[in-house]
């Protein structure tokens, strides 16, 4: 008798965790990777499988929240899509059991169009790949050169903090003064990335990694 | 003091003797009842949802070049690239007709973006008249900005989720990629629910130079004078030369045609739940009165009549049945967004908007359909509990 009890529970949690599940299906725009399972493979070539996560600013701490984003990233929210309902889709890599990695990308305005600059983290948040899911400029040729995306790889929030997203600026001698821009005429485009990037890491930061650039008082 | 017990409180009282038999009972009514009510909320609702996107086409009739006639379906629906062309002047032997009222040109045209996703991917550009487009559309608001006013200008109007996509406002730059050609956004739609949301508009005349097409057009839409005879006017509308016409009821019918061997699969589906229901309550019922045979015994010594205890069996069956519907009417308003979800991804073409439209009607239809089922489900074990003879069944026990 117990067993049925425990069923018609579980069969009514499950069927209220559908509901719950289907109201999250028409949020605002998020940033998702085109192909989950092959993408995985290719950025963790070990990984043999993955969990998804959505989280947006406004579930996780509101305004509050955002503000502190805002501060860290040294810039504000703009426009009618960099709001805190946004849902980011944080994806959690893993070989066997184990936690080996994460994929994050975020939206972020170009010139021309939105870009869509995704990054494969280890589990300390340094970047282990960068790539353009989505880009849209007549330099996109040299912008999406693995060339141009290996000058990240190894750098993380801690190198970031050191980058003013307004002016572009960058401490003298930090590593993310030492990437080189491979189209100048791009230059609102390589702007826009450095400006995503950084937004990732803060974000993968606040989500996962516990704030620990945070509290190891990294902040510029 | 003597107390009357009513029949309901008995056949109550018997089915929560097995509360965990007569829950799973009521859950496999309820389970068949929202696929009943869901399939009912499905039939009218994708016909709703239909009959919506074709009226915010804002045109009922569409001349398009000649070619295959699904090509012009989905360049009106989807906003495909069914890139057939024909000559402007088409439209001053549209305008000839009476009941014409309104006509505007479209030129449909696509370019292959290398860097869209992974490996490129197309993006379209819906060319259309300031003059004549905004007056058909009228129900297209706007979130920023306002329509292009020059037919030639070198601007942009983007749905709103195109403009989420490529995170787009006013002011903003639009780069249509292979030409390299800057246009300048001048106004986001705000959301219509519709196709418009993800397309992007530019001036006619303006994508028509730029892709060597002057004087040429993928489509031209019709608006029809309400008392007119749609039917008559397309008849004559064929004798233009290489032009086929597409109306709103073809494409409707069309659509419906192809939807409807879904249908007929959730159909059978829904069949077969309803039929393992019946054999759930048949079975639950069934088995109450075999166990109860000697107390049904007792019943009818102290004078009950075989009715009385026909009805008490029966009466079990409607609660079980009337519960299970009201589940299964809970379930489908509950679960409609999910089902929504499902069927999208199970049909090759859904109209915007909500498919499954759930109302009082159709959940008061599903009670009486769940409610029919069961009392003919009941009358067999009701039946056989009828016949037990007293002194039988009060003999076994003491055996």
């Amino acid at each position: 008798m117990n067993h049925a009890g425990n069923l018609l529970r579980r069969s009514t949690f499950a069927l209220v965790l559908s509901v719950l599940l289907a109201a999250r299906l028409f949020p605002a725009v998020g940033c998702d990777l085109n192909d989950p399972d092959r993408d995985v493979k290719r950025l963790f070539p070990g990984a043999t499988s993955y969990k998804t996560l959505y989280v947006s600013v406004t579930e996780k701490g509101g305004a509050p929240l955002l503000r502190r984003i805002e501060a860290r990233l040294g810039d504000r929210f703009k426009g009618l899509y960099e709001t805190a309902d946004v849902p980011y889709t944080l994806y959690l890599v893993y070989k066997s059991k184990n936690l080996i990695g994460y994929i994050h990308g975020v939206n972020q305005k170009g010139r021309y169009g939105g870009l869509q600059v995704f990054l494969a983290l280890d589990l300390q948040g340094n970047i282990r790949s960068f790539y353009f899911q989505k880009l849209t400029s007549q330099y996109a040729k040299l912008l999406r050169d693995p060339s141009f995306g290996r000058q990240f790889e190894g750098l993380n929030l801690k190198d970031f903090n050191a980058y003013d997203v307004t002016t572009g600026a960058s401490r003298e001698g930090g590593r993310v003064a030492a990437i080189r821009n491979p189209a100048p005429q791009a230059e609102d485009d390589f702007r826009a990335a450095l400006r995503a990037v950084k937004k990732n890491l803060i974000l993968v930061d606040e989500f996962l990694l516990g704030n620990q650039y945070l509290k190891d008082g990294a902040q510029p | 003091m003597r107390q009357k017990i009513s029949v309901y409180q008995v056949a109550a009282k018997n089915l929560l003797r097995k509360k965990n038999r007569s829950a799973l009972t009521v859950l496999g009514i309820g389970l068949s009842a929202w696929v009943l009510l869901s399939l009912l909320g499905f039939n009218r609702g994708y016909e709703a949802a239909l009959n919506k996107d074709i009226d915010n086409m804002g045109f009922q009739v569409l001349v398009a070049a000649k070619g295959c006639p699904y090509e012009a379906a989905t360049l009106m629906l989807k906003g495909g690239t069914g890139l057939r062309y024909m000559n402007e002047s088409v439209i001053r032997d549209i305008l000839r007709h009476p009941e014409v009222e309104k006509v505007t040109p479209m030129l449909m045209q696509a370019v292959f973006d290398p860097n869209k996703g992974e490996s490129g991917g197309l993006s379209a550009y819906l060319g259309v008249d300031p003059a004549t487009f905004p007056a058909l559309k009228s129900y297209l608001k706007f979130k920023q900005g306002a329509w292009f006013t020059d037919t030639r200008s070198h601007e942009a109007v983007l749905g709103y989720e195109a403009a989420e996509l490529e995170q787009r406002e006013v002011g903003d730059l639009l780069l249509i990629p292979e030409k390299n050609i800057e246009l300048k956004v001048v106004g986001i739609l705000a959301r219509s629910g519709t196709q418009d949301d993800g397309t992007i508009f530019v001036p006619l005349r303006m994508l028509q130079k730029e892709f060597g097409q002057e004087g040429r057009v993928t489509g031209i839409g019709i608006k029809v004078d309400r008392r007119a005879d749609i039917t008559a006017l397309e008849n004559r509308l064929y004798d233009l030369p290489d032009v086929q016409v597409v109306s709103m009821a073809q494409v409707k019918e069309t659509i419906m045609s192809l939807v409807s061997t879904a249908k007929v699969m959730v159909l059978s589906i829904a069949l077969i739940a309803i039929l393992i229901a019946m054999l759930g309550v048949v079975n639950t019922i069934l088995m109450s009165v075999i166990e109860r045979t000697q107390e049904i015994g007792i019943v009818k010594s102290m004078g009950a009549m075989p009715w009385d205890v026909f009805r008490m069996i029966w009466t079990e069956t409607v609660i079980l049945c009337l519960l299970g519907g009201g589940v299964g009417i809970g379930l489908s308003a509950a679960l409609s967004k999910v089902t929504d979800v499902l069927i999208r991804r199970l049909l090759p073409y859904t109209p915007t908007g909500s498919l499954v439209a759930i109302d009082s009607g159709l959940a008061l239809l599903t009670l009486v359909v769940i409610l029919g089922i069961g009392l003919v489900s009941g009358v067999y074990p009701a039946w056989r509990a009828a016949r037990v003879r007293p002194l039988e069944s009060i003999r076994s026990e003491g055996e």
